[in-house]
């Protein structure tokens, strides 16, 4: 009886190897198909490897200084950012008023699960239609135009895409457009997580509806904000479909919207097919956005240890110093 | 008195933006599945919100120029389902292991899955593209289907969706039967994590349906290029002023994701919140 005992709890223990066992498609298939094509990626970077020559020489960081000399590098990079935040900030904006106004107790809005249905639509769509969609609906003899003239919107046809201005603001409407709905329904679920108690207690103390926002809601909602700022950063970076699509590829009118990564595809596809040039703005988008990330996650952690302190000197909360 | 009318006031205004967002939202998508069914010369003479007749011909027009949509639908959805057994089912052993049992690089594992959700994946495509052409894999969809295995998103997703679902009494009691490590995942976990399988399922065939770049950098070839790849051949001169053509093109690539989203739009959205970090 004691050995059947031991046996069982000897082979209970003996079954967490299973973990390993468990876990171990999703490394192999990281280590194949993710791991090694970024560290051969990084590798091409320091080639002159191209598609049409078999032989090729190690050249250090001959392709990176090459682009930070490359006016292209650097306006592809500015372009990215500029689209990235005229996209982000509306769209992290509008999300946070409309989640403050479905989850408000007082408006009590209607339909809300209909509504949120509505607006994460355009975020399932193929990326593909949508930008050939858009390119027809703001083309000269377009459906825009049409009612934009009809209605007195504007004077004569707009010939949208020979404007960069134009241009720039349709991509960065396209973004905003697929994605406010995700982050509206992010957010929203980071509010309704927050337990009423706060709200109720600050409502006893007489706060109005700015002050629990900002001194309740804003705080309590910061890993979510810190998660969708991170994530749509390393979406907006990698930009490729919309911009590529909309136009003809290279970010016509005037390279305005040229993005890194298109920028990267044009290397690669042009006559020569240029690998290693490519493969360093590949590595040049990894360390801008890892790095921007970083620093975001960092920054707002600061802010959250030094708050902590500041609430502890004050001892308004009882926290423990060991905890 | 004032209080309350401020509120109406207020809710007003909100219905007000809220029906202007539903259009913004919604209007495109209409006018494309209008003007889908219109000649060309009536696509010109200005934006109507009523189908018209013209969509055999339309069709005909498309289907006579090389675009062979049928084709396309076959070898995305081939991809697609392909890619959603593989990211489900993987995703969910792995997060599995992480809740059951105890072994030294769980805690590694895990943090691991968060920090590989912020890390961007496109950047290293030269890389992979060179790799598989050594590989001879160009133009397969292997390098489509198979890195569906490590899908770290969804296994983020799985891992908190698994963790108010997991019942450790259960596989307990399965244990003290003589059942195997395998036959509880297969037997006991997978019926039971079942919704959120479907959740999960769900974005990844969608994420590997809309996927453009990455088969647009391995594929050259025609006869196997994918649906997005093929609407993508709609912006160039073979239609050129075929309005009609173009619209029931782009219809067609979306009409599949509107079916899927209007009977399943409750678990995606609900499954959104899921997949995104809240503590």
């Amino acid at each position: 009886m004691e050995q059947v005992l031991k046996k069982r709890k000897h082979s209970k223990i003996n079954k967490n190897y299973y973990g390993y066992i468990f876990t171990a498609p999703f490394i192999i298939g990281f280590l194949l198909f993710s791991l090694y094509p970024l560290v051969y990626t990084f590798y091409l970077s320091l080639t002159d490897m191209t598609l049409m020559s078999k032989s090729y020489k190690f050249i250090g960081l001959g392709n990176f200084k090459k682009l930070f000399e490359d006016r292209f590098f650097i306006q592809s990079f500015l372009n990215t950012w500029k689209i990235w935040l005229i996209n982000f900030i509306p769209q992290i904006g509008i999300a946070m008023l409309l989640a403050v106004w479905f989850t408000s107790t007082r408006l009590k809005i209607r339909f809300v699960g209909f509504w949120r249905t509505i607006f994460y639509l355009p975020n399932i769509l193929m990326p593909a239609t949508i930008a050939v969609l858009f390119f027809n609906l703001f083309s000269y003899y377009g459906p825009v135009n049409q009612i934009g003239v009809r209605i007195g919107l504007f004077k004569d046809a707009v010939d949208f895409f020979r404007s960069s201005a134009w241009t720039v603001s349709i991509v960065a409407f396209i973004q905003w457009w697929m994605w406010f709905g995700t982050t509206l329904i992010i957010i929203m679920a980071g509010m309704t997580s927050i337990s009423p108690s706060f709200y109720e207690s600050a409502m006893v103390d007489g706060a109005n509806s700015w002050q629990m926002f900002t001194k309740i809601t804003l705080p309590l909602l910061r890993p979510v904000l810190v998660y969708i700022l991170v994530t749509s950063l390393v979406g907006g970076m990698q930009m490729f479909d919309i911009p590529y699509m909309l136009t003809d590829g290279r970010g016509s009118p005037n390279g305005s919207i040229m993005t890194m990564n298109i920028l990267m595809y044009m290397k690669f596809s042009s006559n020569k097919g240029h690998i290693g040039a490519a493969a360093s703005v590949g590595v040049m988008i990894f360390l801008v956005t890892s790095i921007s990330a970083l620093v975001i996650i960092k920054l707002l952690k600061e802010k959250e240890s030094k708050r902590e302190i500041k609430r502890i000197n004050r001892g308004v909360e009882g926290y423990e110093l060991h905890g | 008195m004032n209080y309350t009318v401020k509120t109406k006031i207020m809710r007003a205004f909100i219905y007000f933006i809220l029906v202007i967002l539903f259009l913004m939202c919604v209007v495109p998508l209409w006018i494309l599945l209008v003007n889908a069914t219109r000649s060309t010369p009536e696509i010109q003479q200005g934006v109507s919100l009523i189908p018209s007749k013209n969509l055999l011909v339309n069709w005909r027009n498309l289907t006579n120029r090389g675009f062979n949509i049928w084709r396309g639908f076959f070898n995305s959805a081939l991809i697609s389902v392909s890619v959603t057994v593989l990211t489900v089912y993987f995703s969910m052993m792995f997060a599995y292991a992480i809740h059951v049992y105890d072994f030294a690089s769980k805690k590694f594992l895990y943090s691991f899955i968060i920090l590989l959700v912020m890390v961007p994946t496109q950047v290293a495509i030269i890389g992979f593209y060179k790799y598989m052409s050594i590989l001879n894999l160009l133009n397969s969809y292997i390098p489509l289907i198979v890195p569906a295995i490590a899908a770290p998103s969804s296994i983020f997703f799985a891992i908190q969706y698994l963790e108010s679902t997991i019942v450790k009494e259960l596989i307990e009691a399965a244990r003290i039967d003589g059942c195997s490590e395998l036959t509880i995942f297969h037997k006991i976990m997978l019926p039971i994590a079942k919704p959120g399988a479907v959740t999960m399922g769900i974005f990844a065939f969608v994420g590997s349906w809309n996927n453009f770049f990455t088969p647009f950098v391995l594929i050259s070839k025609m006869e196997k290029y994918t649906l997005p790849m093929l609407v993508q051949t709609l912006r160039g001169d073979v239609y050129r002023t075929e309005y009609g053509s173009i619209y029931l093109g782009l219809a067609v690539s979306i009409i599949p994701i509107l079916i899927v989203y209007i009977l399943f739009s409750r678990y995606i959205v609900n499954g959104i919140a899921m997949g995104s970090v809240k503590e």
